[in-house]
């Protein structure tokens, strides 16, 4: 008897749950008809956002792994004494409250701010601002994938008279290279969602600055609901891609070598 | 499969039943520059300060609001119009004018002058009330095309121009006189001619979905009465008569 | 001059300090309790350790001079090193990992190690033999001035590791490269190496051919490591020259050598002589008891007996149609023992 309320009570706490991550997602397909939708597509506030979303997103993931690989490289295999402090350093982003992220952004690089600069109001404003807030989730990852590459195998290609780039990219990359585009993903994602951070350092205006997240806050404001429904189903897609294309590469047979390699985040010895 | 059927309805239960109870304390959605100055005549509400225009969406989606205050009559009408709210009446009114950071880093002196090549100029969202009336009063002055060429970022509400200029992030920005002096030592004024000036009237009505019908129209008296008339006078709103 | 010389290197490790002097020809084993250090020596002489102090000479060129502040980079150091799990490039093929070492001569190489059928295989679909071979032929393929191999058998079953062992022997001999190995295995050690280095918490006990770690271990350590018999007792009497010694279950042991106090004996199994029936000659040391165990090590066999291990041919075994629970006597001469003070019994 006991047993069957206990199964009963679990089974409506995860039906609950279930539904509502599904309801919201599922709702904004049901909102009006496909084709309604896709008219909405092709209004320039939606193209425009699209068109903005892109471009910043592209060249902020790209800053984020030309200069966050090194650095995760550097903090995954060397010990020193300011380690733990330096990955906290690069994790703070992550758990720093977008609206804060803005402030220090225009604190940082506002005209007035320490380094006076004329970057706010930019496209690159909002490449910084968005790098700013993803760059933990590639590093993150990016750090515990180079730490499952088995250090013997470092070694012997030093061994066989590789140096450290040619050990770099002929071992080391390839070997962490799935744990690499998990972290790009995630960090993608976070990214193109990104909205507080952005208006309070870029601003928002349409064809520059104006993301598709603060075009459908806009749009919302101004009445025209089903714009913003219609770019949020565009996020949503892109979204699902995303997270589908995640789970196929963490289920990719591990290659590089007998020690578990999908952690979150860094490990905190040494 | 019979456990299954029991927990779904098990927890539709549970989820319907999780509707908001009447509460005691009154919800007041209210334009941002109001942000100042409601809760000095009335204490004891709830407030959401935002662009009137996000607010009026959200009441259209079914926000429990008790009170609208937007900054402009359009808004509320709009929302009477579907039975969403009662017939709004003014109570209060306001100006526009530009700001600049105190130090002036373009050189500003008339409104004129932010057409000048350069200027960054900050306004909000075209359905936001402060939005609109810009729009009225450049393109009054016929200056609309020119400096909307200088506009480098359109905010969510007034409050958002008014921090990046006394921040100094841009060199000028349209706002509430009420706003300019709220913080009217970390900026300057330039007042825009009074024939330019666009009617302003900012209206009140109670929510249809609210629930608290008699508190909110205590609340409406609260703000159309002298005192809250004078309060309003004192924050810099010109009175509704 | 040394093939490769190791001078005074000195690393500190975590419960003890590693000092070592060390010159090597041909092949050296270096064995030891894990722990000791054996690693760290190879990594050292590799450059992925840097010693604190100490030189490392290569065919006179120094790798690594403390004093002098030379540390040549790793991948400038001609070694071929074998690690104890192959660290072979799982993402890469077996031609791949060899011309990893030096294109040239990967088709070579893969010829020369039998591997070729497996050149275009991924290490993860090979056995453990084949695993080792494809390692040693890319250590090898660079043409290193030294050999390093960690462990070398360790990852192998017993089957495998004898023909392994037979096939690197073969190795190890046409080659003309200073070799250091390192293994916690005597048999190993002894097989494959011409000197033998016992390494006990950072510092080297002994060193020498195999016959002179068997024949005059410096320590108690050193002896048990090759397999000895160690038997603990007290000196009861001495007279002409042979020593009584009582040991902890009562049995008297006759030793040829001088002895006093508490007394740790040193008996070889190979000095023991099985036979089912009382032995006829001069062996004062007999001890009568049940066979407790055989353990098969390919042609010679290990016998307990009461307190000893014996060993014997298989052939022998055969012969006295030996088997477990049946009562011998085990006997060895009292000149066939040797005598450590309890003060170098401490391993």
């Amino acid at each position: 008897m006991k047993r069957s309320v206990t199964a009963v009570l679990v089974g409506a706490a995860a039906f609950v749950a279930l539904a509502f991550l599904v309801l919201p997602v599922v709702a904004i397909f049901l909102h009006t008809t496909p084709s309604h939708l896709i008219d909405q597509l092709s209004s320039s506030v939606v193209t425009d956002a699209l068109v903005v979303t892109l471009e910043t997103s592209l060249i902020a993931q790209a800053l984020i792994v030309l200069l966050g690989t090194p650095t995760a490289y550097l903090l995954a295999t060397r010990r020193f004494r300011a380690r733990s402090l330096a990955i906290t350093l690069v994790e703070l982003p992550l758990v720093l409250p977008p609206a804060v992220a803005g402030i220090g952004l225009l604190t940082a690089f506002g005209r007035s701010g320490l380094l006076g600069t004329s970057i706010p109001f930019t496209k690159a404003a909002v490449v910084l601002a968005v790098a700013f807030v993803s760059s933990p989730l590639y590093v993150r990852q990016a750090i515990a994938a180079f730490e499952a590459v088995d250090p013997d195998l470092v070694s012997a290609s030093r061994t066989l008279g590789a140096g450290t780039a040619r050990t770099f990219f002929r071992i080391v990359l390839p070997l962490a290279r799935t744990g690499l585009a998990a972290g790009l993903a995630l960090s993608l994602a976070r990214g193109i969602g990104e909205f507080g951070a952005t208006i309070m350092f870029a601003g928002s205006l349409q064809g520059v600055t104006q993301t598709i997240p603060l075009a459908i806050y806009a749009e919302f404001g101004a009445g025209h609901f089903d714009a913003a429904v219609a770019m949020s189903a565009v996020l949503v897609l892109f979204s699902i891609v995303l997270l589908l294309t995640l789970r196929f590469l963490l289920s990719w047979p591990r290659s590089s070598s007998t020690r578990s390699w999908f952690r979150f985040g860094p490990s905190t010895s040494g | 499969m019979k456990l299954a059927v029991a927990a779904a309805a098990l927890a539709l239960l549970v989820v319907s039943s999780a509707s908001p109870a009447p509460q005691a304390r009154l919800t007041v959605f209210a334009a941002a520059s109001l942000t100042d100055v409601l809760p000095k005549i009335d204490r004891s509400p709830r407030y959401s300060f935002a662009g009137s225009n996000q607010l009026a969406a959200q009441i259209q989606q079914g926000a429990p609001a008790d009170v609208f205050a937007a900054a402009n009559m359009t808004l509320p009408r709009q929302l009477a119009s579907k039975h969403l709210c009662s017939k709004p009446v003014v109570f209060a009114r306001n100006k526009l004018v530009v700001i600049v950071p105190p130090t002036n880093p373009a050189r500003l002196r008339r409104v004129a002058d932010l057409a000048r090549n350069g200027v960054k100029v900050l306004v909000a969202q075209p359905g936001v009330p402060v939005g609109t009336y810009t729009a009225q009063v450049l393109r009054a002055l016929h200056l609309y095309e020119r400096v909307m060429a200088n506009v480098v970022s359109k905010e969510t509400d007034v409050r958002g121009v008014v921090a990046k200029i006394v921040l100094g992030e841009a060199d000028a920005g349209f706002v509430y006189a009420t706003d300019a002096k709220a913080v009217r030592d970390d900026l300057k004024v330039i007042a825009i001619p009074a024939s330019a000036e666009p009617g302003i009237n900012y209206g009140i009505c109670v929510v249809a979905a609210g629930g608290h019908a008699g508190d909110a129209r205590v609340f409406v008296k609260k703000v159309l009465s002298r005192a809250g008339q004078r309060k309003l006078r004192s924050y810099g709103f010109v009175p509704r008569r | 001059m040394a093939a490769l010389l190791l001078d005074e290197i000195l690393v500190p490790l975590r419960s003890f300090d590693l000092r070592l002097t060390l010159e090597v020809d041909r092949t050296v084993a270096l064995v030891g309790p894990s722990g000791a250090g054996k690693s760290t020596i190879l990594r050292a002489v590799a450059g992925l350790v840097r010693p604190r102090a100490g030189r490392v000479e290569v065919a006179g060129k120094p790798w690594f001079d403390a004093a002098g502040g030379i540390d040549r980079p790793v991948d400038e150091r001609e070694v071929g090193f074998l690690f104890q799990d192959y660290a072979l490039f799982p993402h890469l093929t077996v031609r791949q990992n060899i011309e990893f070492a030096r294109r040239q001569t990967a088709e070579a190489y893969l010829e020369r190690f039998g591997i070729r059928h497996l050149a275009g295989a991924r290490p993860g679909e090979l056995s453990g033999g084949e695993r080792q071979r494809v390692a040693l032929a890319r250590a090898l393929a660079r043409e290193p001035k030294v050999l390093l191999l960690d462990e070398p058998l360790a990852a192998l079953d017993s089957r495998t590791k004898a023909i392994v062992r037979r096939e690197l022997h073969d190795l190890l001999s046409e080659l003309d490269i200073a070799t250091l190995f390192v293994t916690h295995d005597f048999e190993d050690a002894a097989a494959l190496a011409d000197r033998v280095g016992v390494l006990v918490e950072g510092r080297l006990r002994q060193i020498g051919s195999t016959q002179e770690l068997v024949a005059r271990p410096a320590d108690p350590f050193v002896a048990s490591f090759t397999g000895a018999n160690l038997l603990h007792g007290t000196v009861a009497e001495t007279s002409n020259g042979i020593a009584r010694v009582r040991l902890e279950d009562g049995t008297i042991i006759a030793t040829a050598e001088p002895a006093e106090g508490h007394v740790v004996v040193a008996v070889y199994p190979w000095d023991v002589v099985v036979a089912t029936e009382p032995p006829h000659d001069s062996a004062l040391n007999v001890i009568h008891a049940p066979i407790r165990s055989i353990t098969e090590l390919g042609n010679r066999v290990r016998l307990a007996v009461g307190p000893l291990s014996a060993e014997i041919t298989s052939e022998s075994r055969r012969r006295l149609q030996l088997s477990a629970g049946e009562v011998v006597y085990a006997s060895f001469k009292a000149t066939g023992t040797r005598v450590l003070s309890r003060a170098e019994a401490a391993p």
